[in-house]
């Protein structure tokens, strides 16, 4: 029964694939539509934060609390291996 | 398995250009392309590589496993109470309150470059905690 | 053939792995495949024609920039995307080595018949 189902699962995906690659061949690529936030972020970025690199003063300046959680989430995965790896007592 | 002479001889005079390297991009993280996460990566991949040339005891007694472990909570813990000192001071969580500074310099940007050490001690801490839970393991259940 | 094509060949790669190999590192380094392609397709979107990189120069003071900088915003997402994705592959291979001192094999057939 498992390798019917594998054999299934493959034509279907093959030929989602075909459908969505004709579909993006020809999508106008290098003119975004609307850059409102990003403006903002570009024009006031040296103003509100002081730093010249525009990557660092969203992540830490305009944006530092989903920086945060992000070192919280590395904690607890540090945490969870060495539960894991303990050995006996 | 056995270590040749050459792998061992090279990784050790390597070693404090790639310390060196890991902590100009943390330091320089607002002024060019780095950061906290990237410098903190590059730290943590210097202790790798003496423990992977040297044997693993003989990297344990220069870097010990509860040095690591305590450096990586005290990282976040610094985090964490930069964060409520800016309450303290009138602004708010995580805000910014010390002077903004010339842009082009390192000391410009306010609060970025003590969040920047922290979290590149943090990081660096952590992948080298990771290695070390992983190689001595010894296959108990 | 620009970059979205790109990452949904990388992706269903990525995807071919998780479903059809019988050992459980391949289908963590497919995983590892499809996080990479999705950090591909998020930066590519953010570009603009002619733009450098969004860091400007020494010696400014402030006001509007006079080159032509690309989107940042999505680069400063995907940095979050990545050590999110670092950290599920290494509990992912933590759990693995408790499996392979359990049950002494890693094949996917064999461990479902073991109840």
């Amino acid at each position: 029964m498992f390798k019917e189902m594998k054999k299934v699962f493959f034509i279907i995906i093959i030929l989602v694939m075909t459908i969505l690659f004709i579909l993006s061949v020809d999508i106008e690529y290098g003119n975004p539509k609307n850059l409102d936030v990003a403006n903002y972020y570009i024009d006031q970025g040296l103003h509100d934060t002081g730093a010249i690199n525009l990557v660092a003063s969203i992540y830490l300046g305009y944006r530092a609390y989903d920086t945060l959680m992000e070192t919280i989430v590395l904690f607890v995965a540090v945490a969870g291996v060495i539960f894991c790896l303990r050995g006996k007592r | 398995m056995r270590s040749s002479k050459i792998i061992k001889t090279i990784a050790q005079k390597l070693f404090p250009f790639i310390v060196l390297f890991g902590f100009y991009l943390i330091s320089h993280g607002h002024l060019s392309p780095g950061g906290g996460f990237q410098g903190g990566v590059v730290l943590g991949t210097a202790i790798i590589l003496l423990a992977l040339s040297h044997s693993i005891e003989q990297t344990e007694k220069k870097f010990k496993s509860r040095w690591l472990n305590m450096l990586e909570k005290l990282g976040i813990l610094t985090l964490i109470f930069l964060g409520f000192l800016g309450i303290f001071l009138g602004y708010s969580f995580l805000g910014n309150f010390l002077p903004l500074g010339k842009p082009g310099q390192i000391a410009s940007g306010g609060l970025m470059l003590p969040f920047n050490i922290a979290i590149g001690i943090k990081v660096a801490a952590g992948i080298s905690a990771i290695f070390y839970a992983l190689i001595k393991y010894r296959g108990e259940i | 053939m620009n970059p979205v094509n790109i990452s949904l060949l990388v992706c269903m790669i990525g995807l071919y792995g998780v479903m059809s190999k019988n050992n459980l590192i391949k289908k963590i380094m497919g995983l590892t495949i499809m996080n990479g392609s999705i950090v591909l397709f998020f930066i590519s979107i953010g570009y603009r024609k002619g733009g450098l990189a969004p860091i400007l120069e020494k010696g400014t003071t402030g006001g509007i920039p006079t080159i032509i900088v690309v989107d940042p915003l999505p680069q400063a997402l995907m940095l979050t995307a990545i050590v999110i994705g670092i950290s599920v592959t290494a509990l992912a291979l933590a759990l693995i080595v408790k499996i392979y001192s359990k049950y002494k094999t890693l094949d996917i057939q064999q461990l479902s018949k073991e109840r």
